[in-house]
């Protein structure tokens, strides 16, 4: 079915379950796509902007209450709306690193923070993963002291994955952050795959920036995010701007610098303050959502020759699994090569498998319904079963 | 501008049919996250069943609306 004349209607949400690994936490509650219809126009959020003439300050819609309520929820102290992670990573780095300062960040990183690190001058550095695929405070520490060593100063900042985007992992962060700030390195937490699916309190990480993905993880359209961060650093990453033009002599009130004034102006803003009640109340069934990943992992780890690479039991949704001795054996002789998992799987109602892939893979069931969990466990295993692999 | 004044010219361009077009969007988007929810075979439980019928009977009413003001 055509949308326009060019454009074929997105229909896979209503046809198919979805398990795409960086999908599943964006997809918009129904109250976000409602708010989506009435705020689809450009400007559409800017109608009731008043004096001071930020975003942060619009009360209609409720987008000043959002930032409040958001900064309370992550127990941080300042919020502000962001075009996705990767921009609060960028305004972050660029307001703490000067040119040449040696930053770390992780073995687990996603490449965003990498950019916004180079972008900033930075001298990167990893911190290293252990056997377990973990980033660990001990990692860390020793890394702190290598760096510095070579550097000759200490790292000016310090970026985490709160759950890595590779394995689905959860990371130790308060134990990371106390290690850090022995050594005055602030602290950022990748939150891309926590923030808005599962519970996160800064405080009791003892982070000093917190960024979250709207499209990734609190079910809201592309691109959007937040940054939060504390008293401490509000003033540095949230700083105004203080340029004046000299000609006409204009200045810019408090449009901030990081922020090149507002950031989502539309339909972006209004789809993540519209889900942020349904969101909050889902990361309190996060447990239930674990649950159902471990279903799906022991169905798929009934299948001979299949194993987890993430952490087990799962803790997260996000899983990585290895099919080299399973589906991968049945790709070497199938007339559709690697290509016959993603089509069989199609053909059962279930999307999201990047076409081919049928060694290491990886899959998302986050809010998926207990029917839609079983009928991925269900179609896992009779294709399994029809192409002659064993099923325990 | 003044409240009054406000409402009198909303009512001029029919309140009542936008009010009716963005129900009935509203409605819709009810019945698409149904869809959702019971992808793939899209078999509904009775509770599922009510609330799909409640939505189709609300959306014929707005339907009928937008026949009644903008014919």
């Amino acid at each position: 079915m055509k949308c326009t004349a060019t454009i074929d209607t997105r229909e896979v949400e209503e046809l198919y379950v979805n398990i795409d690994p960086i999908q599943a936490g964006g997809r918009l509650t129904v109250d976000a796509q409602k708010a989506a219809i009435a705020y689809s126009d450009g400007y559409s959020v800017c109608d009731n902007c008043l004096k001071p003439f930020r975003l942060d300050y619009i009360n209609k819609p409720p987008i000043a209450e959002f930032h409040r309520d958001c900064a309370e929820w992550l127990n941080m102290d300042a919020v502000r709306l962001v075009p996705g992670a990767r921009r609060g990573f960028q305004a972050v780095a660029s307001s703490l690193v000067e040119k040449g300062d040696p930053v770390l960040l992780t073995a687990l990183s996603h490449y965003t923070e990498f950019a916004s690190l180079e972008q900033a001058g930075a001298d990167i550095h990893e911190v290293p993963k252990d056997d377990r695929n973990h980033i660990t405070a001990e990692n860390t520490a020793a890394r702190i002291e290598e760096v510095t060593r070579e550097a000759g100063k200490a790292p000016s900042l310090l970026f985490v994955e709160h759950v890595d985007y590779q394995y689905g992992n959860v990371h130790e962060i308060a134990e990371i952050a106390k290690v850090a700030h022995q050594y005055d390195i602030p602290v950022l937490l990748n939150g891309a795959y926590s923030v808005g699916i599962m519970p996160v309190d800064g405080k009791a990480l003892g982070v000093d920036f917190i960024i979250g993905s709207g499209h990734k993880s609190m079910a809201a359209p592309a691109p959007s995010g937040i940054v939060a961060t504390t008293h401490e650093y509000e003033n540095i990453v949230f700083r105004t701007t203080q340029a004046k033009g000299d000609i006409t002599g204009r200045t810019f009130g408090i449009k901030e610098v990081e922020m090149m004034g507002c950031t989502l102006m539309g339909v972006t803003a209004v789809g993540l303050v519209a889900s942020f009640p349904a969101v909050k109340e889902r990361v309190l069934h996060w447990d239930r959502e674990v649950e159902n990943a471990n279903r799906v992992v022991d169905a798929l780890c009934a299948i001979e020759g299949t194993r987890v690479e993430s952490d087990m039991p799962r803790e997260h949704t996000l899983t990585r699994i290895n099919t080299l001795d399973s589906f991968d054996m049945v790709a070497k002789t199938h007339k559709k090569k690697g290509f016959f998992l993603s089509q069989s799987l199609k053909k059962k109602g279930i999307i999201g498998v990047i076409p081919g892939s049928t060694r290491v893979w990886k899959y998302n069931t986050y809010g998926l319904t207990d029917a839609q969990i079983a009928h991925v466990c269900r179609a896992f295993q009779d294709i399994a079963q029809e192409n002659g692999l064993n099923v325990q | 501008m003044h409240e009054k004044k406000r409402n009198r010219q909303v009512k001029q361009m029919s309140r009542r049919a936008v009010d009716a077009l963005f129900q009935a969007l509203y409605l819709l988007t009810d019945i698409r996250f149904l869809l959702r929810e019971t992808a793939p075979d899209h078999e509904l439980d009775d509770e599922q069943k009510v609330r799909a019928g409640k939505a189709i009977e609300k959306l014929k009413k707005q339907v009928t609306i937008l026949e009644e003001e903008l014919s």
